[in-house]
Parts: C-alpha cells; structure tokens; sequence
C-alpha cells in the first residue's frame, strides 16, 4: 500500500509542467536519435547530460529517462523502414521487421513494433515497482561463471535462427566469434588477428560496422538485383482499416510479448548483459517455441514484437541495478549513473530512503513515458511510412551515405568505413548461397561479453570447465548451461520429430 | 556478360566454400602468433580462442565441400546463374562507385566525394532532371554537415578539402561573431533553394 502511495506521488510528480515538457520532449529526442543509424541511446544521453545542470535531478533523470526509453522505441524505425538497425537493440528488429516492410506491410511492423515496446516497457515497469529489491539481490549473484552460461544460451538460440543448413550457421556464428577476437586480448593485452599490420584493427572491430554492412550495403545490393533498379513499394495507404489490421496482427503474438516482457526485464537486470542479448535472445527463444517458425525472418509480426519487448523491457530492468545497488546494468545506465553522481546523488541502497522523491519520481515517469513515446510513435507512423514513398532510385544513395557516415562515425576511422563494404559485399554474396548473415551479427555483439565471462570463470576455477556445470557451488551457471545444451540440440531433434509424426 | 551468365549457383557454392576454407586456415595460421595452449598452470593463451573458433570455421566448410561434393545441398545442383545478368549491371555500378566514394572520401574529403558520388548515382540510375540532381547532391552533404559537425560535433573526414572550412568552424567555435552566425544559418537554408534556381536557369 505504501508502495502505491509513493507510486501516485511519482506520477504526480512527472506530471508537473516542467516535469511534462521535459519527458515529451525526451521522449521524441530519443525517438530521433534511436532512427539514426550509428546514434543509439548511449549518444543522446551522453550527448545531453551537460544539458540537464539547469534542471533539478528529478527532472534531470526524468528527462533523460525518456531520452533511452525514446531511443529502445526508435530504433526500430530504421530497422523496419531502411532495414539498418538503429542501434544494437533494434538487431533483431531487422530480421522480421524489414520483410514485413517489403512486403507492404510497414504499418504492421511499425505497430507491431510500437505496441511491442508499450507492453514490455508497461511489464517490466510494473515488475520494477514491486520487486525490485528481492530482484537486485537475485541479480548481485549473477557472476562471471552465470553471465557465461547466459551467452551460451543466447548462442544456443542463435541455431535456431539459422535456415536448415546447421553447418552454415555454425559457420556464421563462428565468423562474428572470431570477428570479435580482433583487436587487443583483454587478460594478456597482446594484439590479435592484425592483418597486415594495420593499426586500425587494434581498437577491434565495432558490430555496427558489421550491422551496417550487412543490413545497409548488403541489403541494397540485394534489393538492386532482385528489383534490376526498379524498387516499386507497395501502395501503402494510412487509414483506419489498415490501422484496425495493424493491431489485429498482434493477437497472434501474445506469446512474443510474454517472453520479450519478462525474458527481458531479467536479463536488463543482470550487471553487463543489457537491451542488446535481452532482445537477441527473446526472438531466438520465440522462434523455437512457435508453431509457425519456419515464416520467421520473412516477415512476421512475433519477430518485430519480441525484441521489441525485450529490448524496452530490458532498459527498464537495466536501471533496477542502477538505482538499487549502483551497478549499471548497461552503457546508457552507466552514464546515467555518472549523471546522478554529477547531481550530487549516491546511488545505493539507501537512495530509495535518502531520496524517495528522485525514485518514484523517475519510476512514476516512466509509466508516463511509455504512455507518450507510444502515442508519439503511433501518431508519427504516416511520417515513417513517407520514407517508403520516396523512389528508390533517391532512397538508394541516401541510404549509402547514411552507411557511410553511420560505419563512420563511431570511432572516425575509414579502415571501418572500408571495412563495412567488404562485410556488405561478403554479406551479399553469403546470402546469396543461403549463409544466415543474422548469427554473424549477434555473435560480434555478445563474443567480448562471452569472452571476458569465460575467461574470468576459468580464472575463477584455475582453468576447470566444470564450473560451468557443478549444481554445488555454481547452481544457477549450471542450470542455464543444460538449458543451453538442450536448445543446441534441438534444432537436431525437429526433423527427426517431424519425420517420425509423418510416419505415424 | 557470357562470364555472368557461365557462373553458376554451384559453381559459386563451391569457389565460396573453398575460399573460406582457405580464409580460415589463414586466421589459424594468424592466431598461432599468439600462444594457443591453455592448461590449470597457465592462463589462455591470446591466440587460443581465435584459434580453435577459425578451426570450427574449417571444419563447418568441410562438411559444405563434402555435402557439394555428394550433391546433398540445394546449391550443388543449382545450374543457374549466380547473379541474374539484367541486374549484373546495377548491382556491379553500384559497387565500383561505393569503392571510388570511399578512396575519395580519403583524399577529397567527404563532402565533395558525397557530391559527386549523389550526382553520379542519381544521374545514372534515376530520370530526374539535372536541377534537381544538382540541387540534391548539394542538400545532402550540407545536411550531412550540419548534422554531424555542429549538432554532435561528430568532425568527418575533409582530406584536402579542410581548409576550406576553417570560416566554417571560425563561426561554429565562436571565434566570429554572433551575426555571422546568423549570417551563416540564413546562407545554409537558402542556399538549396538559390542553387535550384541557378540550376534550373543554366542547367539544361
């Protein structure tokens, strides 16, 4: 009751005028940022810290709040429209996302996509307000030796994700591995993997310009040559009727929502893992357990909604670590986490007594900001789908040069500008030859946080892999670990399933 | 375009496969640089991840040879061309233009190279009219500019363009005045609309 008390207190809080102002306009910052392919929230709450020493902290985290929970929502944008995934969180928006697009269904996705986000932002707030100090502590017990079997579940799902061809995908998992490995090794600190002495390999290979790459030059080359330059969009018309299909799309993705929703939140929970392997892992976890998972990845709505579940879900979680114990849950927590210490702020245990206003003003917010950023993403759809509109021939060079810069832009280096064509151009012919390019992509993100986990458990065991499998000292690891194990083998097991259900 | 067309599905799976065979012996060859070995009195060698990863890279290109080989993939027995020869052309336009765009990113600068690279595509490839392409490939990169060089004070690369610039930056770092900042705003919204007219006036 108390709980509720304080929860109405924050509400009425957000609402204050400045409060208000400052959260929309947060929220439509963070949907433009999150569009752009190479920003994502980590820019525009970087970008806008300086900006909020003239606002009180409340409403300096209020808005800044609103900047993440824009950017989880407008990533997608980019993901469904251009098929670029704005940031890492909107990966897996792509794979569903930007069929769904091609097909004339971009008001479908975009919905799918912005409801997807409501839900699992709306779950996983709810879930903050009432659990979150037992949930820190079940977090704080997520070490190196759990944060690597988690991966290895998220890899397991990645099979999954592949087509049939297991070698392929094993390929392609392997590949974005061994992609990520390049630069400095992160226990010893000896160069890896720098060919020919270019110094540009040392700070590694960034997964944007692996995304962008594939996703951006690789796709458009695939466009050109299944349309021979002459890209006719579907009509896309704007009206109720197609509105009311939108949203009757989504009965079929309850499931989606379940997993993304609380799939995500827990893994925004856990220290170092984030948005990015939440959502990731939700649609690999979503395709295995659907009835129709053969139709993923060439444009159904459960694979927009899912990511985009966890991938918001995952941001609330994120800052539960934050707020409670002062451990970021991801790169956009830490620098809010900088921020609150900039305001004078401890973060800890005792903010929730020392600052009850600051807390349940920015939980309260975000009830109101996910409100918002759903209103303003649905409001502004006809403007998204404008983009469909323009001619090919214009939307082409535009989209290049958005690569261009977008490959640049991170670490302001040509060689991964360079870099980008080959990774579009490879990408291009692999899939060609039915080679899933998507596992290439999620293994460059999650390889360093799987390699740095592995490596500091082994370090932990004095180089023993049983510690990843003892249901004495590590249960949880272990758990997750056989977990894993299943879900590697059973894309094994589905045809052998199928033919012996045939049979009978 | 006879070679185009004599390249197949199967013979690109094959020429592809190989390729990545051979790109993953030649990552093992790089990783063994660093020490590959790893045991309870030492910690993982740098190169033993790299290692046993590219090793499963050779391994999974094996078994596609090997299922090329027994005709047990849909590729192997796939006697169409690779890249459809009507669209051979768009597709290889499009890559020799991004390849030039990048080397004069490096020496042009981008926004000269982001010009001519806009006036190029456009020209080639769509049937507007010279003014709006010439209008367009100016737009984009003052868009581009603005964007990221005063809103993010990302810089991008200027290559032997940049001292082109420096009234530019003059203004955006405040070392001008606040009139020629305004000065400055008014010159980049109009500036698309002037270039449009001078276009539509001389370019035919």
């Amino acid at each position: 009751m108390e709980t509720f008390a304080l929860l109405l207190q924050g509400m009425a809080t957000s609402f204050e005028l400045l409060n208000l102002g400052l959260l929309i306009f947060g929220c439509l910052i963070g949907l433009f940022v999150g569009a752009m392919p190479g920003l994502g929230s980590v820019n525009g709450v970087a970008i806008l810290i300086p900006i909020t020493f003239i606002v009180p902290p409340t409403a300096a985290i209020i808005f800044l709040a609103a900047v993440y929970y824009g950017a989880m929502y407008g990533g997608a944008i980019s993901s469904v429209m251009l098929g670029i995934p704005g940031a890492s969180t909107a990966v897996a928006t792509v794979f569903d996302g930007r069929p769904l697009a091609v097909k004339g269904e971009a008001m479908t996705a975009l919905t799918a996509a912005a409801v997807g986000s409501f839900v699992g932002g709306t779950v996983s707030v709810i879930l903050f307000t009432l659990f979150a100090p037992p949930l820190a502590e079940v977090a704080l017990r997520f070490n190196a030796p759990e944060t690597f079997a988690l991966m290895v579940m998220a890899f397991a799902t990645f099979v999954g994700l592949g087509g049939d061809d297991i070698p392929k995908t094993i390929f392609s998992i392997l590949i974005g591995l061994v992609l990520s490995t390049i630069g400095l090794d992160l226990i010893t600190g000896k160069p890896r993997l720098i060919f020919f002495g270019i110094p540009g390999f040392l700070h590694g290979i960034n997964f944007l310009v692996l995304a962008i790459g594939i996703y951006g030059i690789g796709e458009m080359l695939w466009t050109l040559e299944e349309t021979k330059g002459k890209v006719q969009m579907s009509k896309l018309s704007v009206n109720m009727k197609e509105v009311g299909r939108a949203f009757s799309a989504l009965k079929k993705t309850i499931m989606a929502m379940n997993i993304g929703s609380f799939l995500g939140f827990f893994v925004g929970i856990l220290p170092a893992a984030g948005a990015t392997p939440a959502s990731l892992m939700s649609y690999g976890i979503t395709k295995q357990l659907s009835r129709n998972s053969k139709e993923f990845g060439n444009g159904v709505p459960a694979g927009v909604v899912a990511p985009e579940c966890a991938n918001n879900s995952a941001s609330t979680g994120s800052m539960l670590p934050m707020l409670t114990l002062g451990i970021p849950g991801s790169p956009t927590t830490a620098i809010l986490l900088g921020g609150m210490i900039l305001w004078g702020l401890t973060p800890g245990p005792l903010l929730f007594t020392q600052q009850p206003e600051f807390v349940w003003g920015l939980i309260g917010s975000l009830y109101i900001a996910n409100f918002f950023t759903l209103v303003l993403n649905i409001a502004l759809i006809p403007a998204f789908l404008m983009v469909l509109r323009i001619p090919f021939a214009i939307l082409a060079p535009v989209i290049f040069v958005l690569c261009v810069t977008g490959g640049y832009a991170p670490t302001q280096s040509l060689h991964d500008v360079w870099l980008m064509l080959l990774f579009g151009f490879g990408g291009y012919m692999l899939r060609k030859l039915d080679y899933p390019v998507a596992p290439a992509v999620l293994s460059i993100v999650l390889g360093p946080l799987a390699e740095k986990a592995m490596r500091q458990s082994l370090i932990l065991s004095d180089g023993s892999m049983g510690i990843f499998f003892d249901f004495a000292s590590k249960p949880i690891a272990a758990v997750i670990m056989y977990i894993a194990i299943v879900l590697l083998i059973m894309p094994a097991f589905g045809p052998l399933y199928r033919r012996f259900f045939k049979k009978t | 375009m006879s070679a185009v067309t004599k390249f197949s599905v199967r013979r690109a799976e094959i020429t592809v496969a190989v390729v990545l065979a051979l790109c993953s012996l030649a990552l093992m060859y790089k990783s063994a640089q660093n020490r590959i070995t790893w045991s309870a009195e030492e910690n993982m060698g740098a190169g033993f991840l790299p290692f046993y990863l590219s090793l499963g890279m050779l391994i999974c290109t094996v078994i596609t040879i090997i299922k090329f080989i027994l005709k047990k993939s849909p590729q192997s027995t796939n006697n169409e061309p690779f890249i459809d020869p009507e669209a051979f052309k768009f597709v290889s336009v499009t890559i020799i233009s991004l390849v030039v765009l990048v080397f004069a990113i490096g020496y042009l600068g981008i926004y000269f190279s982001l010009i001519c690279f806009l006036a190029f595509y456009l020209r080639y490839f769509s049937e507007k009219s010279n003014s709006f392409i010439f209008n367009f490939s100016i737009t984009t990169p003052i868009l581009t500019f603005l964007f990221f060089e005063w809103l993010l004070k990302i810089p991008l690369p200027q290559g032997i363009s940049e001292p082109l610039f420096y009234p530019v930056y003059d203004v955006m770092y405040g070392s001008s005045s606040l009139f020629m900042i305004w000065i400055y705003i008014i010159i980049t919204v109009l500036s698309p609309t002037v270039l449009m007219l001078l276009a539509n006036r001389f370019v035919k």
